[in-house]
């Protein structure tokens, strides 16, 4: 089933980006790599993924503008979750105020994010199948 | 082209002296110019040439992190292959450069995760002897490079090097000092500060709030006996303890801070009454109504202060004797708890102030 499940993955520490690609791809996904929002953007129009990883914090547009162009532009319910780091409270909630779906702060561990990242995929089929 | 080279030197020979040292000032500075140009020009290339060269290893070091992390074996041995990479790693760690790419990159990552992936870093930074480059930096004479060795050890949790990092607590610069404090508090908890016991030199009001900071983010809050570093001969030491018993409510130490109210530092003093208050100790209140006059004004500011918090009908004498004291505070402090109590009370409290300006500035006096 996972295999056919599309991640865009928005972030611009290259390692952390890296780490993440090979732990989801052993999982099964494909993943798109952005390392800042714009490419994000751009991804996300071009292949409609399942599930979009965002880091709050990037070059030339941030994770809350990808959340909201999701949400307003594009009106597409794909499940978003955030990645903050400490202090950034404020935009965490800003980031559930505009239509995020879940968040990990900084730091995080990987196995933790995989879980969530099927908890939510697994609720979504539901809903869909459901409605 | 001679006959203008020789119109130049004939130009200057007869020219007035002062013209002649203009020209040849303007000349030293064309060369500056020209020389600092060639220089940051030259500058310039080799730091882009750097940047790439950076740029290249580190990416190569981030896949060899990457593939490090994922040849691992379920068992904890280290596999062929993570030889390999710890084998390369630590040759590229000889060069100062390398050495320097090498940490940023395992710091980029591990300041990002947690869990077993982190650990494994923190593993990797001791199996390719980075390690040994960071304590051997304890051993420096310049006080940056020791900062560094311990901001270092600190960040990849190395707990052993604890002994050699502690030598260093008096240390005669507060940036090394501080790093200290912070790697013995950020790797040991509150056992970490056990450094307090020995520490001759001062702990400023910005090193404490840090302190405390990082231990509120803890999850056990269990904390040891302060009352040795409430009897501390360093002022400064006492004065964090005594926060500490503030936030921590280490009520078990009351003696302790009871005494520090005969303590020879008045800040100290006041630190005392305010924790006393907040920890609604009457006793105390009773004890400091009774040598008031002995005390400074901060002091009695203080005690007014603690009064306003826990007040009752026997403190009515009391405030009434200072409602006309010479201290504005005081006499406002004095005049607000009066007022609090008798709407609490019910009490038919008569307020006499001779002080007729003082009346018509606060207008506090309403009560009948």
């Amino acid at each position: 089933m996972n295999n056919s499940k599309k991640i865009v993955l928005a972030e611009d520490n290259s390692i952390l980006a890296l780490l993440l690609k090979y732990k989801l791809e052993k999982e099964g996904y494909t993943l798109l790599m952005a390392k800042d929002g714009k490419e994000a953007l751009e991804l996300i129009e071009l292949n409609i993924p399942d599930i979009i990883l965002t880091d709050i914090m990037m070059p030339f547009v941030s994770g809350l503008e990808v959340i909201s162009h999701v949400r307003n532009k594009l009106n597409l319910s794909i499940p978003i979750i955030v990645f903050s780091s400490s202090g950034q409270e404020e935009m965490v909630l800003n980031a559930f105020n505009i239509g995020a779906t879940d968040f990990m702060s900084k730091p995080f561990s990987p196995n933790e994010l995989i879980i969530r990242i099927k908890r939510i995929l697994f609720n979504k089929t539901i809903f869909d199948k459901t409605w | 082209m001679v006959n203008i080279y020789f119109y130049i030197v004939e130009y200057f020979k007869y020219s007035p002296k002062i013209i002649q040292f203009l020209w040849a000032l303007s000349a030293v500075f064309v060369l500056i110019i020209i020389s600092l140009s060639i220089y940051l020009n030259h500058l310039r290339v080799r730091l882009r040439a750097k940047e790439r060269i950076k740029a290249v290893y580190q990416k190569k070091y981030e896949s060899d992190l990457i593939e490090y992390l994922y040849s691992g074996n379920e068992v904890d041995e280290i596999s062929y292959e993570q030889q390999i990479i710890i084998d390369y790693l630590n040759k590229c760690a000889k060069s100062s450069l390398k050495r320097k790419i090498i940490i940023s990159t395992l710091l980029k990552l591990k300041d990002e995760i947690s869990g077993e992936t982190s650990d494994a870093i923190q593993r990797l930074y001791c199996q390719t002897g980075l390690v040994h480059y960071a304590s051997s930096k304890l051993k420096s004479k310049k006080w940056d490079v020791i900062a560094k060795g311990i901001n270092e050890l600190a960040q990849f949790e190395i707990k052993e090097a604890h002994n050699d990092v502690i030598e260093h607590i008096d240390h005669p610069k507060r940036e090394v000092r501080k790093e200290i404090q912070m790697y013995s508090v950020k790797l040991f908890r509150f056992d970490g500060l056990e450094f307090l016991n020995i520490l001759t030199t001062q702990l400023s009001e910005w090193d404490q709030i840090q302190l405390l900071e990082i231990l509120q983010k803890f999850e056990s809050q269990n904390m040891p006996d302060i009352t040795k570093w409430l009897q501390s001969s360093n002022d400064s030491v006492v004065s964090f303890a005594l926060k500490l018993a503030k936030i921590y409510n280490q009520y078990e130490a009351k003696e302790h801070i009871v005494a520090l109210l005969n303590h020879s530092s008045q800040e100290i003093r006041i630190e005392s009454i305010t924790v006393l208050s907040n920890f609604g100790d009457i006793d105390t209140s009773v004890v400091l109504k009774n040598d008031f006059n002995q005390r400074s004004i901060e002091e009695q500011v203080a005690i007014f202060k603690m009064i306003e918090d826990l007040n009752d009908t026997s403190d009515i004498p009391f405030l009434l004797e200072h409602v006309n004291n010479s201290n504005f505070e005081i006499k406002v402090l004095a005049t607000k708890i009066l007022k609090e109590l008798n709407n609490r009370e019910d009490n038919n409290i008569r307020l006499i102030t001779t002080d007729i300006e003082y009346s018509e500035k606060t207008g506090l006096i309403k009560a009948s």
